[in-house]
């Protein structure tokens, strides 16, 4: 056990976890953030991913002695009125069926705007090819990710 | 028969709302007490709840269901919010399952609406004292126009509450609906995409320990003996308990828990299936076909009309062990205080839930409490209560403690319940002139076990079989003599419902078949399915009744034709490509086609689908089309699906099941998603709407097969494909 202060969604929090428990485990269970969501824990579905220091990570895939210092966004963060342009791209091509893995995609494609605002479409498919949707709402998510581009979603 | 007036009844609401208690599918004996088990509120501030016990599961009923009440109530839709209802002591009808909730709340949500919409109507005509007949409503208001005066629906919410329930309502003339039939977004989005949707393993209840159970590696094992001295030492353990089913490790934390089970050592017993092996299964299903096995359907003189064909044409299609596999894993949470118990769980079965609680508490029914979460998708897996049952023997050996028991990935994938290994025998008898004459489907499986393990009397029973079946026995096709047979083969692979449940498996085999039966005799495959539904023959009539309904002949042309149409059948397709296409009717209610373009993949990844899917063109017919961009989500989620059904398989080896992850039985990613997916609805005079969920699924994989079929010359004739079935 040790105790470590994490920036979280802007706000430092103080945790005390197992140096080995990973980050999702920290967020999820420790502190109720339940908006990063387990998939499979081996770092192979992406629906755990948040921002660390704004690139997309995969929180089963992070240790909590690993976390201390840094500065994570979790999908709680990025916007609570869906005003985020990533969030709003979501709304308006209406992507999700069950959601689940939806906060996964829209922060992988946060990080990915703020590598590249302006992506190709191969690049949209090639920074989301590893995140599972079971529902299919794959089609859906392409558009949304142009169109969350040309909303800004850099920002 | 009950009547309208015991479907409908005004029920108490707290601060002047005005609330409808409705009896949904009720088969009660006359003189039984009036019990809701759906709600329609309106509230003073204007707003409209509806309470109906349907879970959402990405299908889009907290969407769909909505629309049907604002219809008839002439609500603003933007003021219409749903919350899902929890089984009583007296409700039934809770399951969300076979693509029936639209169909099934169909009439009942229309006539609540139209009543309430009547009360309050009622209400502002007494207050204007005016005729009833000559006020409007529209978007939550009431208007009188001779007056200019208007009230709205929150306004007249008290009022209407003291209204009689009209005997009976006039529903509106499906022309004159102003929402049913538009494109609605969901009513939840908001909540999906800022993390605040709340699914099963979200629930947090103060005082919560987590529980993950070691299960036996082997089919049928069962613990020996267990030790839990290391699991104990590790940090953040409280409790190892023994429950029906393995070993349980209940901990402050998932990870403390996951660790915790770890460190066990557990000896496992014999398992009687320690032989069982899925590749010897499938050889054994497929050697099941040679004899016929029970008859489920015959038309003319059935299988006896083969001895009279000049030639016949023969394949068997197999088709593998399947997991739902949703991304979140299945979980339950159960808290059992004061002779209480209080689930929370992502089911699609709530009453079976509550049963299960009670029986396993020793508690009576009215005793339980179950929260329906939402879920990270269904796909059938969670019409099982297995995953309840283990949470609930935690928490009932835990008192006072709540805890939310999860499955791990590799849990979920090794532990659930599957889609049925099959084989199929398929054969075409041809006449002189090469017309197909005579047909025969031998299905062979391990029946449907999810609940309960059917008797020998079950297995020898047509009505019992033909479940087990579907797609076999409902084929929509006009054969002069055909016979279609089922043998039920044991396997100790649990069995399940599955997304269009077991359709997929059937209709693949009879849609492949039947394009290999166009291919030797030189027809075109659309031709030849519009001529077996009868498009220029008038002695094949359009009507087909077959057990539990009938089918529409000109339906199914009427989708073929449409998809053919838009997807530009008969042109040619650019050079390295090719077409395919199939069809079916889903339980005899909704028509589906697909028309697909294909080309092989040029140095496909390790795993990836060895071909590329460019274009996909459905057609589909489910009566009304309540939400068309539902349903366009819905066929998009289909393709997705049936596709992942060419990429992954479950196998067993010395009975234990051998995937865990996503990365051994791989799904669909976005790379692989086709390049285009075009939904047309079809304007249908069915005056009633279907089912979309499942339909979507079973005639896909089959369309892709059949272009990959034209494209190399060589048949795909089972599941998954691999690379080295698209060398010629």
């Amino acid at each position: 056990m040790s105790r470590r202060e994490i920036s979280i969604n802007g706000r430092r929090r103080l945790v005390e976890a197992d140096d080995r428990m990973p980050l999702l485990w920290v967020l999820r269970d420790r502190l109720g953030m339940t908006g990063t969501k387990y998939g499979c824990g081996v770092g192979v579905c992406g629906s755990c991913t948040v921002l660390e220091n704004g690139s997309a990570v995969r929180s089963c895939q992070v240790p909590f002695e690993a976390s201390g210092g840094k500065s994570y966004t979790t999908i709680e963060g990025l916007s609570s009125d869906a005003s985020d342009p990533c969030q709003r791209a979501w709304l308006a091509e209406d992507v999700s069926q069950c959601g689940y893995c939806q906060p996964g995609m829209i922060l992988e494609m946060k990080a990915l705007l703020r590598r590249r605002p302006n992506p190709s479409e191969s690049e949209v498919e090639l920074a989301l090819a590893d995140h599972v949707c079971r529902c299919g709402s794959y089609p859906r998510i392409r558009r949304a990710a142009m169109l969350a581009a040309k909303l800004g979603g850099a920002r | 028969m009950t009547t309208r007036r015991s479907f409908l009844k005004v029920v108490a609401a707290s601060g002047g709302a005005l609330a409808l208690g409705i009896r949904i599918a009720g088969a009660e004996e006359p003189g039984t007490p009036f019990v809701p088990n759906a709600w329609l509120r309106v509230d003073p501030d204007g707003s409209v709840l509806i309470r109906v016990g349907k879970t959402e599961m990405g299908q889009g009923v907290r969407t769909s269901l909505p629309m049907i009440v604002a219809e008839e109530l002439d609500a603003d839709f933007a003021k219409v919010r749903i919350e899902q209802a929890s089984p009583g002591p007296d409700f039934r009808s809770l399951g969300t399952g076979g693509s029936g909730s639209i169909m099934r709340l169909w009439t009942p949500l229309r006539e609540a609406g139209a009543a309430a919409r009547a009360m309050l109507i009622a209400a502002a005509a007494a207050r204007w004292e005016v005729s009833p007949a000559a006020c409007e409503a529209r978007e939550g208001v009431v208007i009188h126009p001779g007056s200019n005066r208007r009230l709205t629906y929150g306004e007249l919410a008290a009022d209407a509450a003291k209204q009689p329930v009209p005997e009976k309502v006039a529903l509106k003339d499906p022309k004159a609906f102003r929402l049913l039939g538009t494109s609605q977004k969901r009513l939840d989005g908001v909540d999906i995409v800022t993390g605040r949707a709340q699914y099963g393993l979200d629930v947090r209840v103060p005082g919560m320990l987590y529980a993950v159970v070691a299960r036996p590696p082997q089919l049928g094992a069962k613990a020996d003996s267990f030790d839990a001295t290391e699991a104990k030492k590790v940090a953040g353990v409280r409790h190892v308990v023994e429950i029906s089913r393995g070993i349980a490790v209940v901990a402050d934390d998932t990870w403390a828990a996951m660790r915790g089970r770890d460190a066990l050592s557990i000896e496992w017993g014999e398992s009687p299936f320690a032989a069982f092996d899925g590749d010897e299964h499938l050889k054994a299903l497929e050697a099941a076909t040679a004899a016929p096995g029970i008859t489920i359907r015959k038309d003319g003189a059935g299988r006896e009309a083969m001895q009279g064909v000049s030639r016949k044409i023969e394949s068997v299609y197999l088709y593998p062990f399947a997991a739902h596999a949703p991304v979140e894993p299945v979980n339950c949470t159960a808290l059992l205080a004061d002779g209480r118990c209080t689930v929370w769980s992502p089911t699609q079965t709530p009453n079976a839930v509550q049963a299960a609680a009670a029986r396993l508490c020793g508690i009576p029914a009215e005793a339980v409490k179950v929260n329906v979460m939402l879920l990270g998708g269904g796909f059938g897996r969670r019409l099982g209560v297995d995953f309840d049952r283990e949470a609930i023997e935690v928490a009932n050996r835990i008192e006072g403690t709540p805890i939310q028991l999860v499955w791990s990935r590799d849990d979920d994938m090794k532990h659930g319940y599957f889609q049925a290994a099959s084989a199929h025998r398929m054969i075409a008898g041809l006449d002189e002139n090469g017309r197909l004459v005579a047909w025969e489907h031998r299905k062979v499986s391990s029946p449907h076990n999810a609940r309960g393990v059917p008797t020998e009397e079950d297995k020898k029973n047509p009505d019992t079989v033909r479940r087990w079946a579907w797609g076999v026995y409902d084929s929509p096709y006009a054969i002069p003599a055909a016979e279609m047979t089922y043998v039920p083969i044991d396997s100790p692979v649990p069995i399940g419902p599955w997304r269009s449940v077991f359709s997929p498996p059937s209709v693949f085999a009879r849609e492949c078949f039947l394009d290999e039966v166009a291919q030797q005799t030189r027809r075109d495959p659309l031709e030849l399915r519009l001529a077996l539904l009868g498009a220029d023959d008038p002695s094949i009539e359009n009507r087909y009744e077959i057990a539990g309904g009938g089918l529409d002949r000109a339906r199914m042309r009427g989708v073929l034709e449409l998809a053919a149409e838009k997807a530009g059948w008969g042109g040619r397709p650019a050079a390295g490509r090719s077409v395919g296409l199939a069809g079916n009717v889903f339980h005899t209610e909704t028509y589906i086609a697909y028309v697909v373009e294909v080309s092989l993949r040029k140095s496909p990844r390790a795993g990836q689908l060895p071909f590329v899917v460019h274009r996909v063109v459905c057609a589909i017919d489910c009566g009304v089309a309540v939400n068309p961009n539902g349903i366009a989500q819905q066929v998009e989620s289909g393709v997705i699906w049936s596709l992942s059904n060419m990429k992954g398989e479950i196998t067993v080896r010395e009975g234990r099941i051998q995937e865990g992850f996503y990365s051994d039985f791989p799904v669909v990613m976005i790379d692989e998603t086709p390049g285009s997916i075009e939904t047309h609805i079809v304007e249908s005079d069915d005056p009633r709407p279907h089912g979309i969920g499942e339909p979507v699924v079973c005639p896909l994989a089959p369309a892709v097969a059949n272009a990959l079929s034209r494209l190399t010359g060589s048949r795909i004739r089972r599941l998954p494909v691999r690379a080295s079935d698209l060398s010629a």
